[in-house]
């Protein structure tokens, strides 16, 4: 990063170590969350800032001016971002993800020379554009199109949702490129912002984070050189998806953050509040309530922590992140509800910061992948046996670990039931798939945390884990209903009315 | 089985999986070649892969195992795999 500078000398979790209160500092002096949130704007000069403390090159490589760092060490970052604000995480979190990791991993030197050290110091912003208004999970569904002429790659279209939109100087454009790489062709594109062609729509009104930039970009006839095209020409889809995992783990870290805030935030309110004689605190169904968010924040972090080593060891991530997406998403939901239920009526007013908070992360359960999607495609992954891990902990909780290896047979007994009796035609059987997603991934984080689990932290990684396991088993239950409650909700719904 | 049937079964089978492969994948029939890759070269993810093949276990009424199907790359593969559990099935009386 800019301002502590990586040297090869520091061992990067070291550095992230000394960045994290830097960051910390930043957030509490220069980011004003709730003024962000009211007039819809992040601030030039935040963003200035963030770019003065490096936040915009932290996963640029070091040639470039960036630090370089890895997954891990980003999230932790962002993470810490989001704990204070979650507009200002995700403009970052963007840029490092998506916005930029396409440009790193398959840009050509000339077109990393020339953008890379302007992204790292933040002169420019990074931005994704693949969303269309009839493509969000379907990406196949996209319409925009990028044709070779005599003076380049000539894209017309209209992208939805763009984060980063209104400010950025760069876009990563998936389109289809008919006749690169075939008739079928999709490619990623690098287009300048002050491309000829380009229009910005008017800045969306949002339910959360409302300091976020989101536009729609049209491209009428933006041209740009045919060495923008990132990676292999055709091949655009392929390399969305791998971006995307990328995209997803930050995006799961700034979840972590998120439940933190919440969980700190109630935390003082219900030491400092005092009903019926008592601090309300002390009250055991509070205890209750904290103690699962607590547990839940942790178990979020062992998560996004399991997938940054996995793509450390140089791993597939694409089931994994999907996972960590859908558990962080809904969990930092989650949180966020109930440390709004324990500031009582106060919670509900802005001033507490927790409304903003669950509004905020509101959002995350549906971009980069919408959870009900991921679900199914990651329940028919367990189907074909993927998403397997092991259990791997301290002496001290080897019961927990049997036992969660005991539900993991269980779960596997019933893919494989479901695959031979449906064939492929269990692809159909959403609700099914669903509750299999949901009990992996409970089982998953629950392996997270026992892995991590040492010292101080057992008796925390005991209850998480339990939690976590009877959740899985919930999950388990509900799977032998599945396919009454899906073929139950055909018949409801097919004799509704038209709305 | 006689060698006139087997190729028209070939020809069938072959038909329907790259038909509903078009359909799916919103383009021209003359676009799919049989050896692009589902995934690199037709940008269809692992679901996509199976709803492929599910429309044609539903449209040739057979059934396909998943754990094979997961195995399928390419256009060509998804053809051969479909022939082999049509000819297996329909072979042993199965309709």
């Amino acid at each position: 990063m800019a301002a502590p500078d990586l040297t090869a000398e520091q061992a990067e979790p070291e550095v992230v170590d000394l960045l994290l209160p830097e960051v910390a500092r930043f957030m509490a002096r220069d980011v004003d969350g709730a003024a962000i949130d009211r007039e819809g704007l992040i601030p030039p000069a935040v963003r200035e800032a963030a770019g003065r403390l490096g936040l915009f090159g932290m996963t640029i490589p070091g040639a470039y001016g960036g630090a370089g760092l890895s997954l891990g060490a980003a999230s932790r970052v962002v993470a810490e971002m989001a704990r204070v604000d979650r507009s200002v995480a995700i403009m970052v979190g963007l840029h490092c993800g998506l916005g930029t990791r396409g440009l790193v991993e398959l840009g050509n030197p000339a077109l990393k020379s020339r953008w890379l050290p302007r992204l790292a110091s933040g002169a420019t912003i990074a931005s994704f554009a693949a969303t269309e208004a009839n493509a969000g999970s379907d990406l196949m569904a996209i319409r925009t199109t990028g044709r070779a002429t005599e003076h380049g790659l000539r894209i017309e279209g209209e992208k939805s949702y763009v984060t980063n939109g209104g400010f950025a100087g760069l876009f990563t454009v998936l389109a289809r490129t008919p006749g690169l790489g075939g008739a079928r062709a999709h490619s990623l594109v690098c287009i300048p912002a002050d491309t000829p062609g380009i229009v910005l729509g008017r800045e969306e009104d949002k339910l959360g984070i409302r300091g976020s930039s989101t536009v729609t970009v049209t491209f009428d006839g933006a041209v740009v050189p045919l060495d923008h095209v990132l990676g292999t020409p055709g091949k655009g889809l392929e390399h969305a998806y791998e971006i995307l995992t990328w995209g997803r783990t930050l995006m799961s870290a700034g979840c972590v953050g998120t439940a933190r805030g919440a969980l700190d935030a109630a935390r003082a309110h219900v030491a400092a509040r005092r009903q019926f004689g008592r601090a309300v605190g002390e009250f055991g169904a509070t205890r209750a309530h904290v103690a699962w968010m607590a547990a839940r924040t942790h178990a979020m972090q062992a998560m996004v922590s399991s997938v940054a080593e996995l793509h450390a060891a140089g791993s597939s991530i694409e089931i994994e992140s999907a996972m960590a997406k859908v558990f962080c998403s809904d969990g930092a939901f989650e949180v966020c509800d109930r440390s709004l239920q324990l500031h009582g009526a106060l919670g509900f007013l802005e001033e507490t910061g927790v409304a903003r908070m669950l509004r905020d992360c509101r959002i995350t359960r549906i971009f980069e992948g919408a959870n009900d999607v991921l679900l199914v495609r990651v329940g028919a992954g367990v189907l074909g046996g993927k998403g397997t891990f092991d259990v791997r902990c301290v002496p001290e909780l080897s019961d927990v670990a049997e036992r969660l290896e005991g539900a993991e047979r269980t779960l596997r007994h019933e893919a494989r039931a479901m695959a031979e009796r449906l064939g492929v035609e269990a692809i159909r059987h959403q609700v099914a798939l669903q509750r299999l997603a949901r009990a992996l991934i409970a089982l998953r984080a629950a392996a997270a945390v026992l892995e991590r689990a040492s010292g101080e932290s057992l008796p925390t990684a005991r209850y998480t884990a339990e939690l976590l396991l009877e959740e899985a088993r919930s999950w388990l239950d509900r799977l032998w209903w599945a396919d009454r409650d899906e073929a139950a909700a055909r018949e409801m719904t097919d004799r509704m009315a038209a709305p | 089985m006689k060698r006139g049937t087997m190729r028209t079964e070939r020809t069938d089978t072959r038909g329907v999986t790259i038909n509903l492969l078009a359909e799916i994948c919103e383009t021209d029939v003359s676009t799919i070649e049989g050896a692009q890759r589902l995934r690199e070269d037709l940008g269809m993810d692992s679901l996509q892969s199976l709803e492929l093949l599910s429309c044609v276990s539903e449209a040739l009424k057979i059934d396909l195992d998943i754990e094979e199907a997961m195995g399928i790359r390419t256009v060509d593969d998804a053809c051969e795999f479909v022939l082999s559990q049509y000819q297996d099935q329909r072979g042993h009386g199965r309709s």
